[in-house]
Formats: structure tokens, C-alpha cells, sequence
């Protein structure tokens, strides 16, 4: 069956070529929970030490330090107290978890059991995008041969250490990646991301304290736990160790999931490993981080793939989506779609985001028609600067920024549209 | 329309492993949908006594997830991803093939009842573009002719 | 108690609350302050949503909403800065995208926060040139409440206040995104016994009660404080008045009493007072058993000619005196002064009871119950038993709630009398067969004060005049005692100093004064005598 797709490999997906690796059996093999018996010998505090030295940044898209929250969660022994494994990707762009899930979920497990004991969370649930049923399908089985074996249950691995892993299903909603909205959905409501505080190491799920990380951010965990902060900090830079799953789409030779270092540079990742664009073309501009980062136009692609170079250029890596477009395409149709996107999954709960959300498409998209006027470009910088810092969540900062980059680099296009009152990009995408 | 038996107890296995009733809806309702297709009022009501909160809360919920559907559906579900990677691999090109195909418009379900073609976000099969997905299951870098024979073999 | 900085002023707030918890509880939100807020309500759980009431606070990068902000000691905030009023009128041009531009034939003009908040902080609704979102006008939620969905600005207040007050539920936000809807399910109206609440909640005219829709402009509204007389809980209310004609209640905040709510039956209770079923006519009944209307001065004197004859022939034992639970602290205690002056020691008030809940609807369908039972009128069950088996010769009633099943059933046992005083509101079947029926006034006509149910006594003050001739009950009973001669009778009817004698001569009411009660009510020691 494969790993479905194109790869480059590292400590993370070394096994994903291997059938026989998905399985426990194979797992085991290739050493697999000897990071989990070892973490048990450990002492919560010295996991979360070891996972903070190593500087392991959350990989779903905020990049917040991983031990540092795991601090956050109350010491005392008060239960219950959960972990969530936020498995909802649905940045457009990011597939890595889906991957991560599907060949490697007792990795995943293994991540999470070690999360779980650092954190005392006596639950784990594992939210997965309702659109992937065959990850979900992997976990479950994962989680059932696992649990055959002692490693999920009353004594993880024969230690005292009870641990239990539910998976659960969304059911189509971007908003239910964002960690509130999760808790939300989880609990059987609409997916409406929390106001804070309270924060969820305070009160999460049901109400309880809770740790929500990313599916790749535990697949880490760990390999940190078996080679130490050291060996995880050779990898990357000194600021964002590790490596990371590069998803590359879109006008580009060969797109794949791509695990490298961070820092790697933008442009290494599409002209080398991902072949550059089609033979005659020329590439225009570079999504870093999914659909919510800000685009990079052609003559910034020198940046190392890592957030403190990538604020400099005011874009981050969020998911590390990456998406190639080309010469051909309209960066005032690929507003349209961005746009689109954003309004269709706003939860439409804070005012600047339900009606921005609305009106940024709707703005673009008569701009793209031709029926724009100059003013309509100033409107439309003024309403992205008017939804960015000030709602519940950060899907409102997302829906701005990438309108952001685009009038920050492309602007020009979007004059274009309005002087010749039409697209003038013939072989760009029809919308 | 009434939820089986076998539907009622998988529905009681999802409320054990969650720490409030509440908490197995969205499994419950992924459930029940399987059985029948939609999430009619009345089976909100039933699915809401289960779990003891209100109908409302329940189509609320439906209301808001795209997965769930609170009217009858067409027997398939067709949807092609238009987000941008896709886009920019001709999934739109590919979903107006489609809709040529099936002589209907995306949304509008075929006057058979057969199927429903839709435009769907991000599915994260980016690597893979133009991605369609049928009943749940991807379909992954499709051109124009395997899209239309999977399409004509649906019953 | 944490002190905090707002605009540079220093003050003190309560422990554990949030900005706009604060400022509201010290009443700086009314006072000075303006954090315009759409989502937050002080009775309803916080929402955080409408992100209107960002403010700055010194040592945070980013704009806090107020009303989910815990205060701190020392904290510093800034409600008017160029940052706050930019993000505000922001969210106001927000707002208005796709809010319709239909203020002219909008019921809540002159009492819309969109509309006054635009005005305040400038929104330029005119940046716009798309179309509107197109949704459901006119959706009828319930009996009382009407719904414009293209108005609604999804602030969720009535939502919130469906699920966590009357805890009925019957409110969602369908759909997602800016394609959120108010809705209720088709077989779930908005019929709960506080729906017309979510009217006075929603800041905008997308919620509007049937009852009130198209009647008048608020602007021709004069607001009169009053209290609501359907029940024993005395929920206090404004009383938009127009050209002596009252065309609503809505609820006056009264933390103590009925917070921030009103149930439906008694915001229409306002009806009682323009209905067509008043007594506006005193009248004798003469020989032919017509009944021949007279002025109330004649009234009175015929009416204390038979009393008088009465107690002469058969002493004021046979006389019984039922006092009415509509009626004043004042009346009472002046009835009971004209009991005591007269001899009668048959004194009582009979009360209907009808439905309560455990929000705010009291079993005693009467206002003044309780202070009723405070001045001497207590349960009329041994007197009416005195009627039925033909002790009494005679009868002053002031009301009708003696026709309740639960008490006499019917007019009978009481015009079998030799004679029949009723003193009432309404042309009830009782003043209809009365020797002498004198109308008498609302509460919403009238000075006096009212005790509720938990012994709070809160006032009345006239917000219309009746179209006809009418007095007080207590002066009805003052000019019955000047007639009958009566010592303590002299001169003209005062309300201020009969309240006066009442908070000196009852124990129970020391310290009541018109004046001194106030917008919030008073709270009577005990029980009285
Ligand atoms: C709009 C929005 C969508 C998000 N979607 C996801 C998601 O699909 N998967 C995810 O892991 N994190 C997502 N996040 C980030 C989560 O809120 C949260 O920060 C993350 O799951 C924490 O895990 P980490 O610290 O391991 O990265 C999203 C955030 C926002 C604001
Ligand atoms: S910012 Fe948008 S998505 Fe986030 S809570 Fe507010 S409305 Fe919902
Ligand atoms: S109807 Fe009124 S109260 Fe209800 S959400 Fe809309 S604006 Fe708010
Ligand atoms: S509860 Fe009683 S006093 Fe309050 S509004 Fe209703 S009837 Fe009037
Ligand atoms: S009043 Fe604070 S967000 Fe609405």
C-alpha cells in the first residue's frame, strides 16, 4: 500500500516505506516503545525538563514550546485530567498528520502515552478530521493492538501508570483544529473556539485541565525521550530544533511530504527537492506554512524554513504547507479561493470575523470580476488590519494575513483587474 | 424513522468512553447518519434523549458541521476539492468536466437522485491534486476519464 | 477590594469580576464610563463575542474585550484611546456590512444601540458596495415575538437568556459563519412565560414583541417608573406613556426584585389600565335596579348614608370590610384607621392566587398582598364565613378577588346583603350589582407605595390620569370617614402625610416616606402588627 505519498525521510518517517511498520509488530522491531518504558522511569518533571532543553516547538502551527506548556498543567494529582492529540489538519496545504497517522500511528501513540505521563492526563483523546476515515481507521486499530498488549490501559507497559486513548471524529468544520474549538466539539457542541481565560490547562475538556498538541508534535516526543535534547537539537537551528514535515503542492515537478530540517531554505525545498516548476515555467510566489500564511513572492525564497527567519519576511511556517504557484496563476483568483476558504469556516461568532470574513470575499471577488474600483483595494487593507489581534481566536489574524500578502507583494495585480476591468491572466485557473 | 438496535448500542459505546453523555454526540450522530442517510428533526429528538440534552442542541450541531445533513440526500456524494493546491492542478477544470458530465451544476443533486457533486475545502491530499472524494473514500491525482468512469459506476 | 484605573480615575471594585462587571456594580458604566457593548449583559453569562468592548489595559500588547477581563490590582485602563476608538468603530463598520438600511421603518429607531453606537463612534456604513445578505423577515418565534433575521447582529443575548434564565431553550444560532440564523425549531415556539424579555435584550430591532410592533415611536415615549401589580413579586417596570395613553411595560432593573425581567403576563398587564372593562363611572342602584350614575362625591355620601344606617340598626358588627390587595400601603392604612374609628373588627382581603415559578411569578395574583396582611387584612375566610350564614348585614369591598372560586365563587352571598359598598378597579359582576360602586384608580395613576412579597416596600407614582372621575381607595375611605364624621378625618386627603402617620403609627412600616423609598424600594422590618 505505501506511503501514498512521494517522501523524504528522517527520524520520522523512515518507516513510513515499510508495510510491515504500521503494524505493533513492526513498530516493535524497529524499537519501537522503548521510549515509553524509559519516559515511565522517568519523573514527570524531568520529561517535561528534558522535552523543554530540547526546545521541541508545537507543530500546529502556533510553534508555541511544548514543555512549557506542558508545564502549565496542575501538578497536583487532582483528576481527571486529559490530553488532547489535535488531529484535525485542515489547513489547506497540510497533510502531514494524515500521513503521520496512517503509517505511523504507534508512533503517534507512543507520543501521546509519554504527553500523558508528563502531563498526568489519565485520558487521551485523539480528535481526527472527520474526512479522514482511513487515519482514523489506522489509530483504531492501532490503539486496539496496543491495548491487546498492556501498552494502553490499566498498567502501561506493566508500569502503575493507567492511560486510556479515545478516538473521536469531527465532522467537517476547519475551526475544530483550533485547540477551543476542538474542546467544543469534543464536548458535542459546535465547534466555536472559547474567549480566554480560562485557558485550557485551567479548564479544558469537560471542564478539566488539559495539554491539546499536534499529531507531528508528539510523533517527536518520542525520539527526543530515546537520543536525548542534544541529539534533537542537531538537527535545525538554534531557535526551531528538530526537523519537520514539509508539505509541498501545488505549480511544482514533484510535490510530496518532505522531512528536513527546520531552516531548511524555501528555495532548496522547491527547486531541489521538490524539481522546481514545470519545465517552462517560472515560479511567482511561495505559501510557506498553509493557507493562512502570508504568500512570498520569487525573490524571497532564500529564507531558511524556520520562524524567526520567516517573521522577518512577515510570514511564518504555521503548518509548513507549502504551495508553489506559478507564472500562470492570478494571485487575485488565488484571493478569491483564499478568501473563500475563510469565510465558508469562519465559526461566526465575533463580529470582525463573521462579516470580515463575508466581505473580504466579496471584495475580491467582484475586484477579480473586473467590477472593482481603486478604493476597494484600500478597503480591503483596512479591513484586514481591522480583524487581525482582536477576536476569540486567531482564524480571524489567519483570514487577514494571506489577503495581507497578497496586497503586500501583489498588489499591482490587483490594480491591473481594476484599470482593465478584467483577469488578465489567460492560463491561470478558471474560478 | 427510527435508530436500530445495533445503531442504539454503538451509540452507548461511545457515551461510556466519553465523561459526559454530551460528549458522544458527534459519534452519534456520524452513527446514525450511516443508518439513514440524514439527520432528520425527529431523529434529533431521539438521538437528544439519548445523550439528555434538547433537539435543538443536536441541529444545532448538524447545522454546523458540513459532514452532516439535516434533509435526505442524493444516494452519493461527489466532491472535488477547489481549494488553492488543488485549484492550481486543475481540480476546477476537473469539476466543471464533471458537471458537464452528469449535466448537472455543483450543489444540485442529479434528478435521479443518484448523486450530488460538490466543491469541498482542503481534503489533505495536497501532493496528490485534483482529489475527489466519494462516499468518504479519496481518490487521489484523477484526470478527466478515470473521474467520469468512476463517477458512471456508482449506482 | 482591587483598585484599578479607568481613564485615569482611581477607583475600588469588587473582588473576582471582569471590566464591565466592575464598572457596572459600582455604576460607572451608567456614570461616566461608556464601554459600548453589544454581547455582554450583567445578568447573562459572558459571551465575548461582538468584541465591542475592547479596551485598552496597560501591559497588554493586544486590545482586551471588558466584559471577560479579570480586574486586577493596580490595573490600568484606557477606554478611550485612539487604538480603542478605531477597533470599535471597526467593529461598527462591521456590523453594518450587512445590517439593513431600513431605520426609518425599523420599530427600534430611537432605542437602537447599532444606531446610537454608529452615531457615536462615526462608522462609515457607506465603504460598502456589496449586497446584503438576504435572510428571513417577519419569522414569528412564538406568540409575542417577532424576529427580523436580516437585523440580527448574532450577539446571542437571546439565546443566552432562553437557555440560562427561563431555562427553556427554545433559541439557536443555525448554521455557521455569516451564515449564522436566529431560529427555533418548527415545533419548539418561543412560548416560554418570559419570551418578551428577549425584546428588551436584543440591542438592535431584530427581536420585536407583537404587541408593540408599529404602535408608536419611541421617541414620543415619556418613561414614568412604575411597579407591575400582576403579582405578589412587584417587578418594577418604566411605563412608556404617550398622550395619556400607556402602550408598554418593560422591566426597570431591580437586582432585589426582578433583576432585569418581566414574565409576559404581567408586561401585559399594563392593558388593564386602558381597558375597556374599567368602573369610570360611580353609580347608585336604584329601586328599579337600574344602576343610575352619579358623580363619586354622591357616591360616597349615599354610600355612607347606608353605612351609617347599617351599623346604627345593627351595630358594626354586622358590617364586614374586605380591603383590597391592588391598593396602597396608604389606602390601607387609612381603611384601617376608618375600621378602627368605626368599630368594625370584620376585616379582611381576600387574594387570588394563581401560578408561580421559581423566577419571579408569585402565587398572589395582587401587589400588595403582603402589606395587606402587615396592616390587618388577613385570609377573609371567617368572614366570609360570617357572610354565608347570614351574620353580616352588610359589605364595603374594595376589588373583585372575593369572586374567585377559591373564595365566595360568585357575587350571591354578598348581594344578598343588606347592603353592598364595592369600591373597584374594574366593572366587575360585583360592582355591577352594588348598591353603590365607586371606581377607583390603577397604580400606574397614583402615589402610594406597594410592599411585595419579600417585604420590600417600592412606589408608585401617576404616569396617566384616568379619563374619568376616580380617587384613590384611600381617599375614597378618607371621604367616607368624613362623611360618617369620623375623628381623624378632617380636612382634605394627603397621601404624603397619611404615609407619615402610617410609618409612625405601624411598626412594620417605620421609616416608610414617599420620598424615601425610592427608585429601588425600601425594605420593611418585619412583620408588622
Ligand atoms: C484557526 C485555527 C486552526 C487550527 N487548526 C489546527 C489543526 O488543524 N491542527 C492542529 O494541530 N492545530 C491547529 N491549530 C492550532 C491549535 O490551536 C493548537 O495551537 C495546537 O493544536 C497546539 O498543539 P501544538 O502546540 O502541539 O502545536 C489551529 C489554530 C487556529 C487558530
Ligand atoms: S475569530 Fe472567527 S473563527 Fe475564531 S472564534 Fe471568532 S468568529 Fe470564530
Ligand atoms: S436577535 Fe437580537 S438578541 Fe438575538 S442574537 Fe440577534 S441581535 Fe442579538
Ligand atoms: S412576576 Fe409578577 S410582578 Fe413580575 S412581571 Fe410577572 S406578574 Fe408582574
Ligand atoms: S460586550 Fe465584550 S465582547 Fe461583546
Amino acid at each position: 500500500m505505501g506511503p501514498q505519498v512521494p517522501l523524504i525521510t528522517n527520524y520520522l518517517t523512515q518507516h513510513f516505506l515499510d508495510d510491515a511498520a504500521v503494524g505493533l509488530e513492526g513498530y516493535e522491531r524497529l524499537g519501537g516503545y522503548a521510549a515509553l518504558r524509559r519516559a515511565l522511569e522517568n519523573s514527570p518533571a524531568d520529561l517535561i525538563e528534558l522535552i523543554t532543553s530540547a526546545g521541541l516547538q508545537g507543530r500546529g502551527g502556533a510553534g508555541f514550546s511544548t514543555g512549557l506548556k506542558w508545564s502549565f498543567m496542575p501538578a497536583d494529582g487532582e483528576l481527571p485530567k486529559y490530553l488532547v492529540c489535535n488531529g484535525d489538519e485542515s489547513e489547506p496545504g497540510s497533510f502531514k498528520d494524515r500521513i503521520l497517522m496512517e503509517r505511523g500511528p504507534h508512533q503517534l501513540l507512543e507520543g501521546i502515552l509519554i504527553a500523558a505521563w508528563a502531563t498526568g492526563a489519565e485520558k487521551t483523546f485523539l480528535y481526527v478530521r472527520g474526512e479522514y476515515e482511513r487515519p482514523a481507521e489506522a489509530l483504531e486499530r492501532a490503539i486496539a493492538e496496543a491495548r491487546a498488549r498492556g501498552i494502553v490501559g490499566t498498567n502501561v507497559c506493566g508500569s502503575d501508570f493507567a492511560h486510556d486513548i479515545v478516538v473521536i471524529r469531527g465532522a467537517g468544520a476547519y475551526i475544530c483544529g483550533e485547540e477551543t474549538g476542538l474542546l467544543e466539539s469534543l464536548e458535542g457542541k459546535k465547534g466555536q473556539p472559547r474567549k480566554k481565560p480560562p485557558f485550557p490547562a485551567q479548564y479544558g475538556a469537560f471542564g478539566r485541565p488539559t495539554t491539546v498538541n499536534n499529531v507531528e508534535t508528539l510523533c517527536h516526543v518520542p525520539h527526543i525521550v530515546n537520543n536525548g535534547a542534544d541529539w534533537f537539537r542537531g538537527f535545525g537551528t538554534e531557535k526551531s530544533p528538530g526537523t519537520t514535515l514539509f508539505g509541498v503542492s501545488g505549480q511544482i515537478a514533484r510535490p510530496g511530504l518532505f522531512e528536513l530540517p527546520l531552516g531548511t531554505p524555501l528555495d532548496e525545498l522547491v527547486f531541489e527537492h521538490a524539481g522546481g516548476p514545470a519545465a517552462d515555467q517560472r515560479v511567482k510566489g511561495v505559501i510557506p506554512g498553509g493557507l493562512s500564511m502570508p504568500v512570498l513572492p520569487a525573490d524571497q525564497l532564500d529564507v531558511p524554513m524556520a520562524n524567526e527567519f520567516l517573521r522577518e519576511r512577515r510570514t511564518m511556517l504555521g503548518t509548513g504547507g507549502v504551495m508553489v504557484m506559478d507564472e500562470r496563476t492570478c494571485m487575485v483568483r488565488a484571493s478569491v479561493v483564499i478568501a473563500h476558504f475563510f469565510r465558508d469556516e469562519s465559526c461566526g461568532q465575533c463580529t470582525q470575523c463573521r462579516e470580515g470574513t463575508g466581505w473580504i470575499h466579496k471584495l475580491v471577488e467582484r475586484i477579480e470580476r473586473g467590477a472593482g474600483v481603486m478604493e476597494d483595494i484600500t478597503v480591503l487593507e483596512d479591513i484586514c488590519a481591522k480583524m487581525e489581534g482582536q477576536t476569540i481566536c486567531a482564524f480571524a489574524d489567519a483570514a487577514a494575513w494571506p489577503i495581507q500578502g497578497m496586497l503586500r507583494h501583489f498588489r499591482g495585480e490587483f490594480e491591473a483587474h481594476v484599470v482593465q476591468r478584467r483577469c488578465g491572466f489567460a492560463e491561470s485557473f478558471e474560478l | 424513522m427510527v435508530i436500530s438496535p445495533e445503531t442504539r448500542a454503538a451509540i452507548d459505546e461511545a457515551i461510556a468512553r466519553t465523561p459526559q453523555p454530551r460528549g458522544a454526540l458527534l459519534p452519534a450522530l456520524h452513527l446514525v447518519q450511516a443508518e439513514h442517510g440524514h439527520i432528520s428533526l425527529e431523529l434529533a429528538a431521539a438521538v437528544a434523549e439519548i445523550l439528555g440534552i434538547r433537539s435543538g442542541d443536536v441541529m444545532e450541531v448538524v447545522s454546523f458541521y458540513d459532514m452532516f445533513h439535516a434533509r435526505p440526500q442524493p444516494r452519493h456524494h461527489v466532491s472535488v476539492c477547489t481549494n488553492l493546491p488543488c485549484s492550481l492542478r486543475g481540480a476546477r477544470t476537473l469539476l466543471a468536466q464533471l458537471e458537464a458530465h452528469c449535466g448537472v451544476a455543483a450543489g444540485e443533486p442529479t434528478a435521479d437522485g443518484r448523486l450530488v457533486l460538490g466543491r469541498e475545502e482542503c481534503l489533505g491530499a495536497c501532493a496528490n491534486a485534483p482529489v475527489l472524494r466519494v462516499d468518504g473514500t479519496y481518490h487521489e491525482k484523477l484526470d478527466s476519464e478515470a473521474a467520469r468512469q468512476l463517477l458512471d459506476g456508482l449506482e | 477590594m482591587p483598585r484599578i484605573s479607568v481613564d485615569g480615575r482611581i477607583i475600588e471594585v469588587p473582588e473576582s469580576r471582569t471590566i464591565l462587571q466592575a464598572l457596572d456594580e459600582t455604576g460607572l458604566l451608567m456614570a461616566g464610563i461608556d464601554v459600548p457593548h453589544y454581547c455582554w449583559h450583567p445578568k447573562l453569562s459572558i459571551d465575548g463575542s461582538c468584541r465591542l468592548c475592547q479596551v485598552e489595559v496597560e501591559g497588554m500588547p493586544k486590545l482586551q474585550i471588558a466584559c471577560n477581563t479579570p480586574v486586577a490590582d493596580g490595573m490600568a485602563i484606557r477606554t478611550r484611546s485612539e487604538r480603542v476608538c478605531s477597533a470599535r468603530q471597526g467593529v461598527m463598520e462591521l456590523l453594518l456590512v450587512n445590517h439593513p438600511l431600513d431605520c426609518a421603518i425599523c420599530d427600534q429607531a430611537g432605542e437602537c444601540k447599532l444606531q446610537d453606537y454608529a452615531f457615536e463612534y462615526g462608522a462609515d456604513a457607506s465603504r460598502t458596495r456589496e449586497p446584503r445578505r438576504a435572510l428571513k423577515k417577519n419569522v414569528e418565534l412564538g406568540p409575542n415575538i417577532v424576529l427580523d433575521q436580516e437585523r440580527c447582529i448574532l450577539c446571542r443575548r437571546c439565546v443566552r437568556f432562553c437557555d440560562e434564565v427561563p431555562a427553556t431553550g427554545e433559541l439557536h444560532v443555525m448554521g455557521r459563519g455569516d451564515r449564522s440564523v436566529i431560529e427555533t425549531l418548527p415545533d419548539e415556539p418561543l412560548a416560554n412565560d418570559y419570551s418578551m424579555n428577549v425584546a428588551d435584550l436584543c440591542p438592535v430591532g431584530a427581536l420585536t414583541t407583537r404587541d408593540f410592533r408599529f404602535k408608536v415611536r419611541v421617541w414620543f415615549l415619556d418613561d414614568v417608573p412604575g411597579v407591575c401589580t400582576g403579582c405578589a413579586n412587584g417587578c418594577n417596570v418604566t411605563i412608556g406613556v404617550s398622550k395619556n395613553r400607556v402602550y408598554r411595560y418593560q422591566p426597570r432593573r431591580n437586582d432585589a426584585v426582578n433583576d432585569t425581567w418581566l414574565c409576559d403576563r404581567g408586561r401585559l398587564s399594563y392593558k388593564r389600565i386602558g381597558s375597556g372593562d374599567r368602573l369610570a363611572q360611580a353609580s347608585l342602584r336604584g329601586t328599579a335596579s337600574a344602576r343610575e350614575p352619579v358623580s363619586c362625591g354622591t357616591a360616597v355620601a349615599a354610600a355612607a348614608a347606608r353605612l351609617q344606617q347599617l351599623t346604627d340598626a345593627a351595630g358594626a358588627a354586622a358590617l364586614v370590610v374586605l380591603a383590597s390587595p391592588h391598593a396602597s400601603n396608604e389606602d390601607l392604612f387609612t381603611l384601617r384607621r376608618f375600621c378602627d374609628a368605626l368599630g368594625v373588627t370584620a376585616r379582611g382581603a381576600a387574594v387570588v392566587l394563581g401560578p408561580q415559578d421559581r423566577l419571579l411569578m408569585k402565587a398572589e395574583q395582587a401587589a400588595n398582598a403582603e402589606g395587606a396582611r402587615r396592616l390587618g387584612f388577613g385570609p377573609p375566610d371567617a368572614l366570609l364565613a360570617r357572610v354565608r350564614c347570614g351574620e353580616a348585614a352588610g359589605a364595603l369591598v374594595f376589588g373583585h378577588d372575593v369572586l374567585d372560586p377559591a373564595h365566595l365563587g360568585g357575587p350571591e352571598a354578598l348581594t344578598a346583603l343588606e347592603t353592598l359598598v364595592v369600591v373597584d378597579l374594574q366593572d366587575s359582576a360585583l360592582a355591577r350589582c352594588a348598591d353603590v360602586a365607586i371606581p377607583v384608580r390603577h397604580a400606574a395613576e397614583r402615589e402610594g407605595t406597594l410592599t411585595n412579597f419579600a417585604g420590600l416596600a417600592q412606589r408608585v407614582q401617576p404616569a396617566v390620569e384616568p379619563g374619568w372621575e376616580a380617587w384613590t381607595d384611600g381617599e375614597v375611605v378618607w371621604r367616607l370617614g368624613a362623611a360618617l364624621g369620623l375623628a381623624g378625618f378632617e380636612g382634605a386627603y394627603d397621601v404624603r402625610s397619611v404615609s407619615r402617620e402610617l410609618a409612625q403609627a405601624v411598626p412594620g412600616f417605620s421609616g416608610i416616606d414617599l420620598d424615601r423609598v425610592g427608585e429601588h424600594g425600601l425594605s420593611l422590618a418585619g412583620v408588622g402588627s
